[in-house]
């Protein structure tokens, strides 16, 4: 579903993307780790369709990218660590915007089938600046997921929630996994990240240096791997990755 | 053969697609101001403020303020303007709701296009608050057919420049500062002949060839715009 080759990108002399290859098949669920500054973002923008490469390719259901982005957009659906949603709008108007961009039928029903499925349909009339970061975060996945997209893309979308809303976030990303859809994400907390994912790539310093199978090694032997290959060792606990 | 290959859309300037975008983005500008009537409220404020200034510095010479009341009007809607061209694409900036749009199956032109029609609508309201300051304060025949489609098209071309300008300083530091360095002396061919078009319709006799004539590069200058903005906001955005 989605292949990346050779993927580079340069910003002036700086280059933050020295030949990425990953391959995400249709329906898997792979997490991209990394330290800050690997290039993690910026290949997650390139990927969204917001950025340019510098060389390389990206193809997103056999459309290669940028050159057919307009068409493979409408499959594509962004969580980022940024909530991409409007304050002073109420969580219904947010997702009804979004369904109007989407040219989405019967739109008012899917959005209130979208709140009811991330748990705020008694909110739906408050604005979203009054929610909880874990609310506007399930509010992002319903937003991201409105037009059922077949690839899902997640920018650290763990950022800033407490463990009640983390788990919360992790039981819907489980089911969207499990609808098919095939999601890519990115992130430095690897607890989360390991245990829902298929496979494991490592980021570091512009380049895939390795990519693991979901149980493939244990906990501990993968963040003695993340470490000799990115040369920093990760804040998480032994309880990652089973 | 992938089920996403095999899925096409074409997207022309004005077929339903672009306008439903269109229409989408300026209903969502819309509703935002309706919660938050931060915009009109703020250019509102500031315009009577800036005409109550300017009636205190001219008081003693009410003959010299009405001579140059066309001048005063075209002022404080540029620079009333820049706060509601800064807070519409503020709104764009925060939680970085851009890329929202950006990544959504819509044609570029559409979001520039959008952005024109809100800003030129929270505009208008503005200058009709101002209208009647300046009819009050100067006694000026502000409300004559000429003057107020003089109005509408400056506005219009003010915005589309304005639109595209604040799109390109959105990412930078400066962006509140450089708005108006760089778009002030774009509007300067659109501000000269709407001034004198306003200016000349208002005198007793006034020469309907010079009013046609700077309508007509009004007119001119918006078509200009407009097609620049269209044709290059892609690239503005995606840069």
């Amino acid at each position: 579903m989605i292949q990346i080759s050779g993927l580079m990108k340069q910003y002036g002399f700086n280059p933050v993307l020295r030949g990425v290859n990953l391959h995400v098949p249709a329906g898997a669920f792979v997490t991209l780790v990394g330290p800050n500054g690997a290039g993690k973002s910026t290949l997650m923008r390139i990927v969204a369709t917001l950025l340019k490469p510098t060389a390389g390719e990206v193809k997103i259901g056999g459309w290669l990218m940028p050159q057919f982005s307009d068409r493979v957009r409408r499959h594509i659906g962004l969580v980022s660590h940024q909530t991409l949603l409007y304050g002073d709008l109420t969580a219904a108007e947010n997702l009804l915007f979004f369904a109007k961009l989407y040219q989405l039928d019967h739109s008012r029903d899917r959005v209130a089938q979208a709140l009811k499925r991330v748990g705020l349909a008694a909110r739906e009339r408050d604005a979203v600046r009054t929610f909880s970061r874990g609310m506007m975060q399930r509010l992002t996945i319903a937003r991201a997921t409105l037009h059922e997209p077949d690839v899902l893309l997640l920018d650290e979308p763990y950022t800033g929630l407490d463990q009640d809303a983390s788990a919360l976030l992790d039981s819907l990303l489980k089911g969207e996994s499990e609808n098919g859809r095939t999601i890519l994400m990115i992130t430095h907390d690897l607890v989360h990240g390991l245990n829902l994912c298929d496979r494991v790539a490592i980021l570091s310093r512009g380049k895939i240096v390795q990519e693991i199978a979901n149980g493939e090694v244990s906990g501990s032997e993968f963040l003695d791997i993340y470490a000799q290959q990115t040369g920093r060792t990760a804040g998480l606990t032994k309880n990652a990755h089973g | 053969m992938d089920k996403l290959a095999q899925s096409t859309s074409t997207t022309t300037l004005f077929n339903s697609p672009f306008l439903t975008a269109v229409g989408a983005i300026v209903w969502k500008d819309l509703q935002i101001e309706k919660h938050t009537r931060q915009t009109v409220s703020v250019m509102v404020m500031f315009s009577l403020v800036t005409v109550v200034m300017f009636n205190f510095a001219l008081e003693t010479e009410l003959d010299a303020a009405r001579n140059v009341a066309t001048g005063l009007l075209w002022a404080t809607i540029l620079l009333a303007g820049t706060l509601g061209l800064n807070r519409s694409l503020a709104i764009e900036r925060e939680n970085q709701n851009i890329d929202a749009i950006l990544i959504a199956p819509i044609d570029r032109r559409a979001i520039y296009l959008a952005k024109v029609i809100s800003v030129t609508i929270f505009t208008l309201l503005l200058e009709l608050v101002l209208v009647f300051v300046f009819i009050i304060f100067f006694d000026k025949p502000f409300w004559r057919p000429v003057v107020l489609l003089v109005l509408f098209l400056g506005t219009v071309g003010y915005v589309a420049a304005g639109v595209l300008i604040t799109s390109m300083t959105m990412q930078t530091r400066s962006k509140e500062v450089l708005l108006p360095i760089l778009l002030l002396p774009l509007v300067l061919p659109l501000i000269l002949p709407a001034a004198t078009a306003v200016g000349e319709s208002m005198v007793v006799a006034p020469e309907i060839t010079i009013i046609r004539s700077m309508v007509s590069l009004v007119a001119a200058y918006d078509l200009a715009i407009l097609a620049t903005g269209l044709y290059t906001y892609h690239l503005v955005v995606e840069s």
